[in-house]
């Protein structure tokens, strides 16, 4: 046999962030929420005013079996959310010191030596190892993961980074050129009017390869069709006898820190999170495997998306060891034949980049967007919207927030939707974050100045204004202004 | 029929080994149709390789003439075992087999038969990048192809899905001849180009029946790139001496015509492989824009003439008539 594909290294990781800044001790996650935690807000949540008040009928008010222990029927009460953590987590622990990656799996390198495929033409003999560059991964990889990365490895900093123009410049034109209209007609948008106006701004990326201008139409219809046939069933959890929407929440919640932690692409993240809701849409799970489901997903997605995958080790470190590699492994055997392999999820990413264009890909509005995007896969009421929608309303919303200016023809085009067909989820949008704080861990990362605050200031921001998106019978961003 | 398990194929003889799995050609045991087996060791210690859920995932996207359906996929306790469609050769061992009625050098197929390939070719490829799929591994080898002439991509165990922007990706992708210089220069923000040029390598290959550049190593697969297509500066590429292999020792080599080693290549043939075989990524053609080539203008004529009598959008391509000799 060749040798094994795998090739495992230890990596010290000399890049982590300080761990003080995950943790959660019982007194933070106290001062960061009250008894709240998004629970399960009513379905008709938009047309009545969400206050602090009338919140805390979620969880009690639902008949559902008990929380582990099956004789424990009375419910938890909701108050003590560290309890319920403690169910979904094992050991209710945030991320501690042992967690961090010890060892990373390396991905595609094969190495065809054992192929001497040239029969008699010996001048042509295949060296032993011909896919052995000698360069890049193949080169030591220790602690190297983070400065060898130019733009997607460098994950969420990166993100506030422009794609670079003409390969690797990394320059931004800013030039407008404003071009005649397109000739393309984007389905889906009604507009034909304003389709005169919008503007095409892909042409201007024909000499940047990585904007794969030429097929960039192809590839977005086709994300189109993708993000519908990977949709959850938004109701699975009236299927889960043992699960409640919360425990979902302090799952992901949870995942958010794993993925920070091992330095993850934004893509796993996103990725991870639709695997766990597909899965949960087909097969009943117990309380206390929620936890291992969420660790494969992010194992599986880990391996799809990330050039360096973290070796399954980690993942056992992570949850506390809570349960063996073996379990993992064959969890990830049952969760991909559930899924028949089908991992073809449009990251939302790309959507939210895409209309990011049409904003000049200005930083601090895409910072925005992004934690509210993000939003998304935290709050189960975004599961029955397609996550091109949401990144439309992410996007829609941090302009708002910004002054940014009016939702024209050019952003109705890249976003593929118009502002009414976003009004529903710009709703959902300010309503979660004018609601109690409910996932601490995502709170906290958007609280950093890296992420230019993004969760403070959109929080302070909705605090201001919720009442009258919500409520106000006028929708009236098409001023791009906050209302006065 | 119970296809979830593995013995309901007879396994009949190897077909293949890659540095992953093997490939067995296997019959149906209830339809007596005939498949290819390929069988993934799990790695007991990572589980499900990564290279095998990319190429799952993505093969179950890719339905296409031009690439090799994936059947279903049967895992088991130790190993996993994808079911494809069964294909007659690879293209690597039907050159090598292969000597042209009229002479030549072993191994050179005929100019029709190349055509033809390069068109399947060139639409799988366009068909992944449209799908926003890189394969990142074409080569003979990994191009499958049956009596009725047609050809099909396989082996999409380094492909992979990528986003707009191109992410960042593994340096360590596609087999030393056939990877492109962007690639061999140490880029890892390669994108669609990437396939483009180890298609042209391919097409050459085709004509002369050896491998365009065979190198040896990193290095000597650039030089030998450079001996052909002229070694690289600032001024020809700007931007160049800012990846990670540059060197300013490399001996400098002067642009050859590609016709001086293709002389058996017609005109139109050669400005094509000219516009694939671009030392900078973003100066090669689309895999759509090769298929736009009038070299293959006949091809594109009659596939469409067939799509119009059939009344529908995508023609089912086997190979004219004048061609179905070529395997
Ligand atoms: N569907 C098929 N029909 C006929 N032969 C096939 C088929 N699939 C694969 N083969 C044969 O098996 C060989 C190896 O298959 P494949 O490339 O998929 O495996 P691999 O392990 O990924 O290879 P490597 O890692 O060396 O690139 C092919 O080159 C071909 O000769
Ligand atoms: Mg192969």
């Amino acid at each position: 046999m060749p040798p094994a594909r795998t090739v495992r290294r230890a990596v010290t990781d000399e890049n982590a962030e300080a761990i003080g800044t995950q943790r959660l001790t019982r007194a933070k996650a106290a001062t960061l929420t009250d008894d709240v935690i998004a629970g399960d807000p009513p379905k008709k949540a938009l047309t009545t005013k969400r206050s602090a008040t009338n919140v805390t009928t979620g969880p009690l008010a639902r008949k559902r079996t008990a929380l582990g222990d099956v004789s424990n029927v009375a419910k938890k009460d909701p108050v003590e959310k560290d309890d319920l953590k403690k169910d979904v987590l094992s050991r209710a622990t945030s991320l501690s010191k042992s967690a961090k990656p010890s060892g990373i799996q390396k991905q595609p390198a094969r190495l065809n030596s054992t192929r001497a495929p040239l029969g008699q033409k010996s001048s042509n003999a295949a060296p032993s190892d011909l896919k052995r560059s000698g360069s890049g991964i193949g080169g030591p990889v220790n602690a190297k993961r983070v400065k060898s990365a130019s733009k997607s490895e460098d994950t969420e900093a990166s993100e506030n980074v422009p794609p670079p123009k003409n390969g690797s410049s990394g320059k931004m034109k800013t030039e407008e050129k404003v071009k005649p209209a397109s000739v393309e007609v984007d389905e889906g948008v009604d507009l034909e009017s304003l389709e005169d106006l919008a503007k095409d701004l892909d042409t201007e990326d024909m000499d940047d390869p990585l904007m794969v201008a030429e097929y960039v139409h192809e590839i977005f219809d086709y994300m189109k069709q993708l993000e519908i046939s990977t949709m959850p069933n938004p109701d699975y959890m009236d299927d889960q006898a043992e699960l409640e929407w919360k425990m979902r929440g302090i799952l992901v919640d949870w995942l958010l820190e794993v993925h920070t932690r091992f330095r993850l692409l934004p893509e796993t993240l996103f990725l991870a999170v639709n695997i766990i809701d597909r899965f949960l849409s087909c097969k009943v799970v117990q309380l206390e495997r929620l936890q291992l489901v969420g660790v494969t997903a992010m194992f599986i997605a880990s391996k799809y998306e990330e050039v360096l995958s973290p070796h399954v080790q980690n993942f056992v470190h992570v949850a506390d060891d809570g349960f063996p590699e073996s379990e993992i492994l064959s969890a990830e055997r049952f969760v991909l034949t559930s899924l028949d392999y089908d991992l073809s999820y449009p990251n939302p990413m790309n959507f939210l980049r895409r209309i990011s264009k049409a904003d000049n890909y200005d930083i601090q509005t895409r910072t925005l967007g992004k934690y509210l995007l993000e939003i998304g896969c935290l709050d189960h009421r975004f599961l029955k919207h397609p996550p091109s929608l949401v990144a439309a309303s992410a996007m829609y919303l941090a302009r708002l927030v910004m002054n940014r200016g009016e939702w024209d023809a050019t952003l109705v085009k890249y976003a593929g939707y118009t502002e009414e067909e976003i009004q529903p989820v710009f709703k959902l949008m300010v309503d979660y974050l004018a609601a109690p704080v409910a996932h601490d861990a995502f709170f906290k990362k958007y609280a950093s100045k890296k992420f230019l605050k993004a969760s403070i200031v959109l929080r302070q921001w909705a605090k201001k204004w919720a009442p009258e998106y919500l409520n106000g019978a006028v929708p009236q961003p098409s001023s791009g202004r906050t209302p006065s | 029929m119970d296809k979830r398990h593995p013995s309901s194929f007879q396994q009949l003889e190897k077909l293949g080994e890659g540095t992953y799995a093997t490939v067995f050609k296997g019959r149906n045991g209830s339809t007596g149709q005939f498949v290819a087996l390929k069988e993934i060791h799990l790695d007991s210690e990572e589980g499900t390789p990564s290279t095998a859920i990319r190429e799952i995932s993505l093969m179950k996207e890719l339905k296409h003439e031009n690439i090799v359906s994936l059947y279903d996929v049967i895992h088991t306790e130790n190993k996993l075992m994808l079911v494809f469609e069964y294909m007659d050769k690879d293209l690597k061992k039907y050159m090598d087999s292969y000597q042209a009625p009229g002479g030549g050098p072993r191994g050179a197929l005929e100019a029709n038969t190349i055509k033809s390939f390069m068109w399947q070719l060139l639409r799988g490829i366009a068909f992944c990048h449209e799908n926003r799929v890189l394969h990142r591994d074409l080569k003979p080898q990994n191009l499958l192809i049956n009596t009725q002439g047609q050809l099909k991509l396989a082996d999409f165990g380094l492909a992979r899905a990528f986003g707009i922007p191109v992410n960042t990706f593994s340096n360590e992708v596609v087999t030393l001849w056939y990877r492109a210089p962007d690639v061999l220069l140490g880029s890892r923000t390669y994108n669609t180009s990437i396939d483009i040029w180890s298609a042209g390598c391919i097409m050459a290959e085709m004509f002369t029946g050896r491998p365009l550049f065979p190198g040896t190593t990193n290095e000597d697969q650039l030089q030998k790139i450079f001996r052909l297509m002229g070694t690289p500066s600032e001024r020809s590429w700007p931007g160049i001496s800012s990846f990670p292999e540059y060197k300013t020792t490399w001996p400098v080599y002067a642009t050859q015509e590609l016709r001086a080693i293709l002389p058996q290549m017609d005109g139109l043939g050669l400005q094509l492989l000219g516009q694939m075989l671009q030392m900078r990524p973003e100066m090669r053609c689309s895999a759509q824009q090769a298929l736009n080539h009038p070299w293959f203008a006949e091809l594109n004529q009659r596939s469409q003439q067939q799509a119009a009598a059939q009344g529908q959008f995508a023609p089912v391509q086997g190979m004219v008539a004048g061609q179905q000799r070529a395997y």
